[in-house]
């Protein structure tokens, strides 16, 4: 499902969610390059690593199509300088002001990372900019089919992140894999995904995968399901309160069909059953058929009302 | 109109069977999709939703507000707002349909269509029919004797009572229907870009924007009794949708101290003041698991006046459970208001789930499934127990952990 995810399958807001432990640049950058590949222009905005450090490793073919958006050498404009990419300038206008650099077909907006922002605009005004992006880049004339973010998941209280993840259309959140997954040093990685799909369904899936060279993505299929951790294994070593019994708990076969057969004291016949539960006949029984001097109004017996 | 009033006291509410006869020229009965409650006599809408209906007491009345706590990802309570307004969209009501996340004219797009009764007896009919002959198929199940003359439970709380319709939520609500009522719009991105930034009442401006919204309309539509309405009356139907989620602009969502704690509340109180004094009853979901300060809800809580919460079971373990089978979540009432008495319509049962089905989403009271096998695992009765005490808050007392002797 990661390499549907990677291929393009969902729009809106898709968010990479990593740790120390585990990074995920690379996975950005897999999503990078499959946009690239698809012929889609991809605006980068680079807060965090320098141009050159972000494009090491990508395709020539590829590195030609990214637009990236500098925030990393003066985010904060104290130079001066026009060019680059303030973290003021990040607001629905801003954004859509860039895309005017790229084609006018579907484009990716890519995050690099949304922790960054987030560390220097509150967290209200962020979450707007995502949304309007796509609507005030609509108004502009550009098509922005997704938004890929990256955010740094133990930088942040799990409340905004649990508030992140209600925004995103799929989250990915990356650690890292069991020792016993995959082969020899490609370094396998664990994806928790999470799919909203249509608006009635949510997806929930685990998968292993390993990023190759040139930034293609492998999957290393999913985890068994009886791999979790069992927390049932552990209450087996208490001992069995029902080994040492003076009396018999469990019946054998034979045991339970004589215990069938004896019949109950308090069984009754379905003769017998019907008779009970029906009126017994020697009981009165009042008929009545109402007649012609019968006053079908209750509430008005004697008629002296006006109604 | 007297039949509907008098539909309401069967004795399986446990009120008298005496039946009132309602008078014919009722001048509150006179607003389309109305009835006064046989209880405490309040004007009722329908939530659109007949069994949420039973379950809050006969309806939603005008002038107040349900707050639903919406589920994890918002399907459901998303889904009830729907009901809501395809509700007002069948009753020719107006709509005031408020969002900041999705354009109202795109929710109103996926509004369900309404099932009129002949259809929808056709199908409860077939149901029943599949559900007998499948009855009849398996052997009869043994119950102890005794017990067999006793009425049937009825498992949805809806079918005695009811004045809302039923909504297929497969389809989507027809055009013609759709024009022939007034609705308005609020859609934040949009009023922003429209407006500069305002502040007043040390309150969070779209807050301000969306008061004074309403607050136009209720005046200029003359839902409020003050300014007599010229035509026919008619209700107002508010619905708003993720109130206080981060789009709003609101920062409650994720953070603990938020820097306006009290922008919410403010909101609620002025809201309510303006319902109270007009036509017009207010649905809106607010994103309750994503406040991470309790203290707000439970004021958000006391400011409305009914208060349903939603918790559905996908992605928690509650989905693969074989007791909530059946099921696609819990609902939890809240609150009931207590409308012109000091008791409020409390409905007979507490465990309450819904589902949803190919078309239908339903409200019934949880059935724990029987126990059918003599030989069911240890483990899974072990799981079983469990969850029927979490199910149970009362038995909360009862020691957990015990392992082996459940006997």
């Amino acid at each position: 499902m990661l390499g549907e995810l990677v291929a393009g399958s969902v729009g809106g807001l898709v968010l990479i969610q990593d740790s120390a432990a585990c990074e995920g640049h690379s996975l950005l950058k897999t999503f990078v390059a499959a946009s690239a590949r698809r012929g889609e222009s991809v605006h980068v905005f680079g807060f965090e690593i320098p141009e050159e450090e972000f494009q090491a490793g990508l395709d020539p073919h590829v590195t030609a199509q990214l637009l990236y958006q500098d925030g990393f050498i003066d985010p904060l404009r104290w130079t001066g300088q026009a060019g680059g990419f303030g973290v003021e300038e990040f607001s629905g206008r801003g954004v859509a002001g860039c895309l005017t650099r790229g084609s006018a077909g579907p484009g990716t907006i890519v995050l690099d990372s949304l922790s960054w922002i987030l560390l220097h605009q509150p967290l209200p005004a962020v979450c707007q900019t995502l949304e309007q992006i796509p609507r005030v880049a609509a108004d502009a004339g550009w098509h922005v089919t997704r938004i890929v973010a990256l955010l740094h998941g133990d930088l942040h209280p799990s409340g905004l992140l649990e508030m992140l993840r209600s925004l995103a259309q799929a989250v990915v959140v990356v650690r890292p894999a069991p020792e016993a997954v995959g082969s020899t040093g490609d370094a396998p990685r664990q994806a928790s995904l999470l799919l909203h799909k249509g608006k009635r369904k949510v997806l929930k899936k685990e998968e292993y995968f390993t990023i190759l060279a040139g930034f293609t993505l492998k999957t290393l299929g999913e985890p068994a399901r009886g791999a979790l951790p069992d927390e049932d294994a552990e209450p087996c070593s208490v001992a069995d309160p029902a080994a040492n019994l003076t009396f018999n708990l469990r019946l054998s076969d034979a045991e339970r069909q004589a215990r069938e057969g004896v019949p109950l004291p308090f069984h009754f016949s379905a003769q017998k059953k019907s008779s009970l539960l029906q009126m017994p006949a020697g009981m009165g029984k009042i008929y009545y058929e109402p007649d012609a001097a019968d006053d079908p109004d209750e509430e008005d017996p004697d008629d002296d009302l006006d109604v | 109109m007297a039949a509907l009033a008098t539909g309401g006291a069967t004795p399986s509410d446990g009120a008298t069977s005496f039946q009132r006869k309602a008078p014919a020229s009722s001048r509150l009965a006179a607003i389309a999709g109305t009835r006064p409650s046989v209880r405490h006599g309040q004007l009722l809408i329908s939530s659109g939703l007949p069994s949420l209906d039973c379950v809050l007491g006969g309806g939603l009345a005008v002038g107040t507000l349900l707050l639903i706590e919406e589920d994890k990802y918002g399907i459901y309570s998303n889904l009830l707002l729907k009901y809501f307004l395809a509700e007002g969209v069948v009753c020719g009501h107006n709509l005031f349909v408020a969002s900041a996340k999705e354009d109202p004219a795109d929710i109103l797009k996926e509004l369900p269509s309404p099932l009129f009764d002949e259809v929808h007896k056709h199908q409860l009919d077939e149901e029943e029919t599949t559900i007998k002959s499948k009855w009849e198929s398996q052997e009869p199940m043994k119950i102890a004797w005794r017990y067999q003359n006793l009425p049937k439970m009825e498992v949805s709380p809806a079918a005695s009572a009811r004045f809302g319709h039923y909504y297929d939520v497969s389809k989507t609500v027809s055009q013609e229907l759709f024009q022939s009522i007034k609705w308005h719009r609020f859609f934040l991105p949009e009023e922003i870009s429209l407006q500069p930034n305002i502040k007043t009442c040390n309150m969070i401006c779209s807050y301000t924007r969306l008061l004074q919204a309403i607050q136009r309309i209720i005046y200029h539509e003359g839902f409020d009794g003050s300014f007599p309405q010229k035509k026919q009356k008619n209700i107002l139907r508010i619905g708003i949708q993720s109130l206080g989620s981060v789009l709003w602009g609101d920062d409650i969502c994720g953070t603990d101290n938020p820097e306006d704690i009290h922008s919410l509340t403010k909101f609620l109180y002025v809201l309510r003041g303006l319902l109270r004094m007009s036509l017009s009853a207010c649905i809106i979901t607010v994103p309750a698991h994503l406040i991470q300060n309790k203290a707000i809800i439970e004021r958000v809580t006391n400011l409305s006046d009914t208060v349903v919460g939603l918790e559905s079971f996908i992605g928690s373990e509650r989905e693969t459970n074989p007791l909530y089978k059946d099921y696609h979540g819990l609902i939890h009432v809240h609150q009931i208001p207590r409308l012109n008495s000091l008791i409020c319509d409390v409905s007979g049962t507490k465990d309450l789930a819904f589902r949803l089905k190919r078309k239908l989403f339903t409200i019934e009271r949880l059935h724990l499934p029987p126990d059918l096998s003599d030989t069911v695992s240890r483990s899974s009765k072990q799981d079983l127990a469990e969850s029927t005490k979490l199910l149970s808050s009362e038995c909360g007392a009862m020691a957990i952990g015990k392992k082996h002797l459940d006997f």
